[in-house]
């Protein structure tokens, strides 16, 4: 009992007489924990199912969760190895002075106790907190009609501790096996054999360069959306393998070949910089990788979020071309009229005007689809090989585009909504179709662009639309019949929307055919539900990773502060003047400062072509917004890191100066 | 003119939370001629390592003046006084002050690197100073893989390789072995024939005794001086220890 006291206030009294090491890192644990909690608080609070009843949110944040908690891992014992690299003399010392290996032992077990109950009631508490506090300031931010709860999940109070007990048990199973299998000498040495040069580490830098291309490869030539939406997080997995292998090895490659390179090496500008870039590198690659992938998802999930959020009505618009629709998906040319003087009829008595009135026949056949060719039995029946083609009559189209387009038998104009459709010509089953012509974007039916399949817009003389009928429903299950659309905007509230949409419906009944008629003010408010939570989502995740850059920034400045002080002294010493010294200094921090800032906008480059791809399954294909979103993200992070640097780089030469 | 002249040179270090202010030099003064080798003696704590602090412009003095080649260097902005020490002075520092992050080789390239030489004229003097020096092997090791002896030669090479005006060594031969630092002071003694001025501190009787003046300091002054004149090193190594038995007893002062 007196014993396990003894080693208790020993470890507390090391703590203190480390704490200009300890209380950066007990932070830097606690700042983890509380981005791991609110984390795992999101993936599993249960208002986010408000947001979208669909698990592919819960299946993103899970994803998250998993990504921050390896993050988690590989940063806190990073940190907690070079921590102690930098106490092995004293436990050398301990050892020396007459205490065992074993004691020396539990004193480092009482001081990861006392760390970790530290770090994780503060973590806890504050990641509680934080989760509230930010829900409240978010809501007040942007009046969005759902906000999450305030609720702590339990899911998410037992896995934090878990999880991060684990790690603080790996750390002291790490840092007890150094000091047991070191020599006396050596633990007397370790501070030194810190600074020992990194090897070059090829094996490492390979698997980074295949990973980093690979991930790319995904990201650049992923062509449908669903495929995109799997293959994406593979991307990013890989990406952050060879993130993390290229800054470790990668950079020390790279250094160590201007080394090599005498003429260069050896100016005076180039001589310090490089050989001393080769250690920090050494003790900053896993941070600046952390930094860098963290900076990715930030720009990532905020220029998308707010993209969509901005893009909602454009949305709307391609989902619900008019602000009302009517349509039946196969009608006969009688009940077309039926349906048009039903429609004209409820307006007129409800005193409404009908504008940009849109209508029109049109046929909507799923094939799959192999290069130019179409067939409804594939070998395969992979989904993401089916393509929906949409069909428009040519009266239609001429009607409503005010054009006088012709076309011959058997000839088509085509649009390629989503997906490539090459050659000049096409099939389906044994049907043959010329394409006449390629035409710019038409208005299709919104019904077309919710699918996340490739999709093309064609247009065809009504004979031939016939003719695909009878290949495409050969059970002629729709009677051989079109669909029908017809759309209008209307100048009226809300209220007499929906009363208008519920009448017209009534009408339709009496047809005893199917039918549809939707207004889109019923949607927008869904449509803003689930844009405005995935808006209030990025927003909230954004500022916890800032949150975490900033504070893996600031840790990183202080301890190599003290690392670079008496390196700096001796070259003043051996005659650089101060103001060399400062300048070398900018020039390294600044390269070690903006080097991941650079590496994400370059990772952000690779992956805009599939994050478009990945938008277009929430239906926004408005490409110019989302580049314009993700610029605008760029420069406030950017703005926001430079103000970070400034600080930190405060901090950083009070402490060099001494 | 003399190469280097000391006047009236005070040193206080004040700490920092008002405690007993430490008189490390109170006015010294002596000259160096070109070519001289000069020996400086005293106890531990006397001021020596704070005389040639001040000597190099590592440190600002309380009061008096630095002359060096006739240029007061106590007065030189910052600016001008890294490269002047660069061109000057080559400086063996007690504590070796290498840096981890280079190799040995690196480590005494660093002076010339920031002089701006081209890497073949480097090369060219490292040859031939680390032969001298015994330290060929060595070059490509760090200095945390080399003992003290091989850190302390490393700190030397440093200092010669500049080719500087002024020697200043602090104990250059406080790790090394007899053997090691009868080398050592053998070299110093040839390029000191060879023209190089050197201003050496040592606890060492024998090295001492190679010099052409020794000054003891004690307190913080200039308690004594020798002159070589025509004495052979014997006799000087007797002189020099007579002074400090005399020292040590706590004899007159005799200027
Ligand atoms: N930076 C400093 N601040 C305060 N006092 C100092 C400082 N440097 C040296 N001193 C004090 O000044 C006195 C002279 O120190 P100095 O280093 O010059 O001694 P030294 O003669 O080189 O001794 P040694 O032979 O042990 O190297 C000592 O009393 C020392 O404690
Ligand atoms: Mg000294």
């Amino acid at each position: 009992m007196s014993k396990t006291f003894f080693y208790l206030k020993l470890a507390v009294n090391n703590l203190k007489k480390n704490s200009k090491a300890y209380v950066p890192y007990i932070i830097t644990c606690i700042g983890t924990i509380i981005m791991f909690y609110n984390m795992c608080f999101l993936a599993s609070a249960k208002t986010l199912g408000l947001i979208s009843d669909d698990g592919s949110l819960k299946m993103i944040l899970t994803f998250g969760t998993v990504v921050i908690g390896i993050f988690s891992a590989i940063f806190l014992f990073y940190t907690n190895s070079f921590l102690v690299k930098k106490r092995k003399k004293e436990f050398g010392l301990f050892n020396i002075l007459g205490m065992e290996k074993k004691h020396i032992a539990k004193i480092m077990f009482w001081e990861t106790v006392l760390t970790g109950a530290i770090s994780l009631s503060a973590g806890l508490a504050g990641g509680i907190l934080l989760s509230k506090a930010m829900i409240l300031l978010l809501f007040k931010i942007i009046a969005i009609r759902v906000t999450f709860g305030f609720e702590v999940p339990t899911l998410a109070v037992v896995i934090t501790p878990v999880l991060f007990g684990a790690i603080f048990a790996i750390n002291f199973i790490y840092n007890s096996l150094t000091v047991r299998l070191s020599k006396p000498v050596e633990l007397l040495k370790g501070g030194n054999v810190g600074e020992k040069e990194p090897k070059t580490k090829l094996f490492q830098g390979i698997v980074g360069l295949l990973s980093l291309s690979a991930g790319y490869y995904i990201a650049l030539f992923t062509e449908s959306p669903l495929q995109a939406l799997t293959l994406f997080f593979i991307a990013v997995i890989l990406v952050m393998i060879g993130t993390y292998c290229l800054f470790t090895s990668g950079s020390i490659a790279v250094l160590k070949l201007l080394r090599k390179n005498k003429n260069y090496y050896y100016k005076p500008k180039n001589f310090i910089s490089v050989s001393s870039m080769i250690y920090r590198m050494k003790r900053n690659a896993a941070g600046l990788a952390n930094i860098c992938i963290l900076s990715t998802a930030v720009i990532v999930m905020l220029s998308s979020t707010v993209s969509l959020y901005i893009g909602v009505e454009d949305v709307l618009r391609t989902r619900y071309p008019r602000d009302i629709t009517v349509g039946s998906s196969f009608i006969s040319d009688e009940n077309v009229e039926k349906m048009n003087k039903i429609i004209e009829d409820t307006t007129d008595s409800l005193g409404i005007e009908r504008r940009n009135v849109l209508n029109y026949r049109y046929l909507t056949v799923v094939a799959f689809q192999e290069d130019s060719r179409f067939q409804l039995q594939g070998d395969s029946l992979r989904f993401k090989d089916s393509a929906a083609l949409f069909f428009m009559d040519i009266d239609g189209y001429n009607k409503m585009y005010n054009a006088n387009k012709t076309l011959e038998e058997n000839e088509v104009l085509l649009y390629e909504y989503r997906g490539r459709l090459p050659g000049d010509s096409m099939t389906i089953e044994d049907l043959q179709l010329r394409i006449k012509e390629r035409v710019p974007a038409f208005e299709g039916d919104g019904n077309t662009s919710a699918m996340m399949i490739n999709s093309f817009y064609l247009v065809a003389r009504k004979d031939d639309l016939q003719k695909i009928i009878r290949v495409s429903d050969p059970d002629n299950t729709k009677g051989k019949d079109l669909a029908y659309f017809y759309g209008f905007d209307v100048n009226a509230d809300k209220q007499t929307q929906i009363q208008l949409a519920t009448e017209i419906r009534k009408g339709l009944k009496e047809l005893g055919i199917s039918y549809y008629a939707d207004g889109a003010d019923l949607s927008r408010e869904s449509f803003y539900t689930l844009y405005g939570g995935l808006f209030y989502l990025g927003i909230f995740l954004g500022l916890l990773f800032i949150m975490a850059t900033d504070l893996i920034n600031n840790y990183k400045q202080i301890a190599e502060g003290y690392d670079d002080k008496e390196r700096y002294e001796i070259m003043q010493k051996v005659g650089m003047s101060r103001e060399e010294v400062r300048k070398s200094i900018n020039s390294q921090v600044i390269k070690v400062f903006f080097l991941p800032l650079l590496a994400a906008v370059i990772h952000i480059a690779f992956a805009f072509k599939v994050i478009t791809k990945l938008l277009e399954i929430f239906n926004l294909t408005n490409v110019p917004l989302f580049a314009l979103c993700t610029l605008s993200t760029i420069l406030i992070f950017s703005v926001f890191y430079v103000a970070v640097y400034t600080l930190t780089a405060k901090t950083y030469y009070k402490i060099v100066k001494g | 003119m003399y190469l280097l002249e000391v006047k009236n040179l005070k040193k206080v270090y004040t700490t920092r939370f008002g405690g007993n202010a430490v008189k490390a030099l109170n006015n010294v003064s002596f000259t160096v001629d070109e070519g001289e080798m000069i020996a400086i003696m005293g106890e531990s704590g006397s001021g020596k390592t704070t005389l040639l602090n001040m000597i190099a412009a590592l440190d600002k003095p309380t009061g008096g003046e630095v002359y060096l080649n006739g240029k007061n260097i106590t007065v030189i902005g910052d600016k001008e006084i890294s490269s002047f020490r660069r061109e000057n002075l080559g400086f063996v520092f007690q504590d070796f002050n290498l840096l981890d992050t280079f190799s040995i080789q690196d480590n005494i390239f660093l002076p010339l690197v920031l002089a701006g030489t081209p890497y073949e004229e480097m090369n060219k003097r490292l040859t031939s100073v680390a032969k001298r020096l015994r330290i060929t092997d060595l070059l490509s090791k760090y200095p945390y893989e080399v003992s003290g002896g091989e850190k302390q030669r490393t700190a030397v090479a440093r200092a010669l390789i500049t080719h500087p005006k002024l020697i200043l060594a602090d104990e250059p031969t406080g790790s090394l072995d007899s053997r090691s630092s009868d080398e050592l002071l053998k070299l110093f003694n040839e390029i000191n024939n060879d023209g190089q001025t050197i201003l050496m501190v040592t606890h060492s009787v024998k090295a001492a005794s190679h010099a052409k003046k020794v000054l003891f300091i004690k307190d913080g002054e200039v308690f004594h001086r020798i002159y070589k004149g025509d004495c052979t090193n014997e006799e000087m190594y007797q002189k020099i220890s007579d002074t400090l038995t005399l020292i040590a007893t706590g004899g007159v002062r005799n200027e």
